[in-house]
């Protein structure tokens, strides 16, 4: 009986360890990683497109100069374009901004007398710019000597090239269609931003 | 009283026979059993909560993901499998969180990397995020081990191409999985 009751416990050993089998158990470790993409703008510096360059210099540094202002037969406004392209990224939903310091081309020296009877004394143009798939145009029209700025909201992040064309048209004056302009150093400043909404 | 005397002496006699029966010897045998299972264990992180902390993402100046992008090893240590084992690392994107659209032209939100774990296994298990096959993920080990764990990742680069900047988003998140499997 007792190597019987021996045998019976041997013969159950193999299901006795079938629950230990069932711990064979694999160990899985997780590990986060994590990071951070703050909002970025960027503008690099101005770069005349080739072939778009009507009676103006040329780029130098931040300075686009116009040839020839006017006519030297009636002294009146000549025509002048220009394209600009800048170099830019924003890796967020943003705005961009386009602001004239002056509204218009005017002089530069603060003595310059700015009533003169028939002559213009300011000059107007036009910007339009492009930046992603929006577009905006600000008009210098140099009635009053002001800030202008156009803001346009870019809905999506955006990398590529803002292009400003920049326009005076023949004639154009703060004094009439084709007035003469008093004799002087005309010009803006514009800004372009890119920000936060 | 000496019938009383007789009875028990009688009894006496009766009750002592089965005792005079134990003096042949005898011996019975007994099993004394145990198993130990397979059982592996990743242990416990040591370095910043487990945590590969990577920081700002971008440069930027630029936008683009950063060059010199790292994060400090992470180490299981007291890992143990107690028959022979197989270690396989797996890994996800590090992805914007926040940001769940399509990203727009010229933009991405994932970054690929490269997670490996040595210490196990000669030949550390390696895995890209950005491999469609990572036939490195898993190695073998034959015998039983005990001992830390190194994990490591590197090798980052922009889903989609270096070309691309990443949208921003404050959290970009990814993982890294360490698995010890017991083998038979």
């Amino acid at each position: 009986m007792a190597r019987s009751s021996i045998m019976f416990a041997l013969a159950f050993l193999p299901l006795c360890t079938m629950p230990a089998a069932a711990q064979e158990a694999a160990s899985a470790t997780g590990l986060p990683v994590t990071g951070s993409a703050p909002q970025v703008c960027t503008l690099a510096g101005g770069e005349l497109q080739a072939g778009q360059l009507v009676n103006f210099n040329g780029i130098s540094g931040d300075t686009l100069q116009v040839t020839q202002l006017l006519d030297q037969q009636t002294l009146a406004a000549r025509p002048a374009s220009a394209t600009v392209s800048f170099s830019a990224v924003c890796n967020y939903p943003h705005q961009i901004r386009i602001q004239s310091e002056n509204n218009g081309l005017w002089p530069t020296d603060g003595r310059q007398a700015t009533d003169a009877p028939g002559f213009a004394t300011a000059l107007p143009y036009d910007a339009n710019l492009t930046w992603g798939n929006s577009s905006g145009q600000l008009q210098m029209d140099a009635r009053i000597r002001s800030n202008r700025e156009e803001r346009i909201d870019v809905d999506q992040a955006t990398a590529g090239t803002v292009t400003l064309r920049l326009a005076i048209l023949a004639g154009a004056s703060n004094g009439g269609v084709n007035a003469p302009v008093l004799a002087g150093v005309y010009g803006d400043t514009l800004r372009i931003t890119l920000e936060p909404k | 009283m000496n019938r009383l005397k007789f009875f028990a002496a009688l009894a006496g006699v009766v009750i002592s026979a089965p005792a005079q029966a134990q003096s042949a010897s005898d011996s019975a045998d007994f099993a004394v059993v145990g198993n130990v299972p397979a059982i592996c264990v990743g242990g416990s992180v040591t370095e910043a909560g487990g945590i590969f902390d990577l920081g700002i993402l971008v440069d930027t100046t630029t936008g683009f993901l950063r060059s010199d992008l790292s994060a400090p090893s992470q180490v299981l240590a007291g890992s143990f499998c107690s028959s022979r084992s197989s270690i396989a690392v797996a890994a996800t994107p590090v992805v914007a969180q926040t940001f769940t659209a399509t990203a727009p032209t010229g933009f991405s939100r994932s970054v690929d990397f490269t997670a490996t774990a040595a210490g196990w296994t000669t030949i550390p298990a390696s895995f890209s995020t950005a491999s469609a096959s990572n036939p490195a993920a898993i190695q073998q080990r034959t015998t039983a081990f005990s001992g830390p764990i190194t994990v490591n990742i590197g090798d980052f680069a922009t889903t989609g191409g270096t070309g691309l900047r990443l949208v921003a988003d404050t959290s970009y998140r990814g993982t890294v999985t360490v698995t010890l499997t017991p083998e038979s």
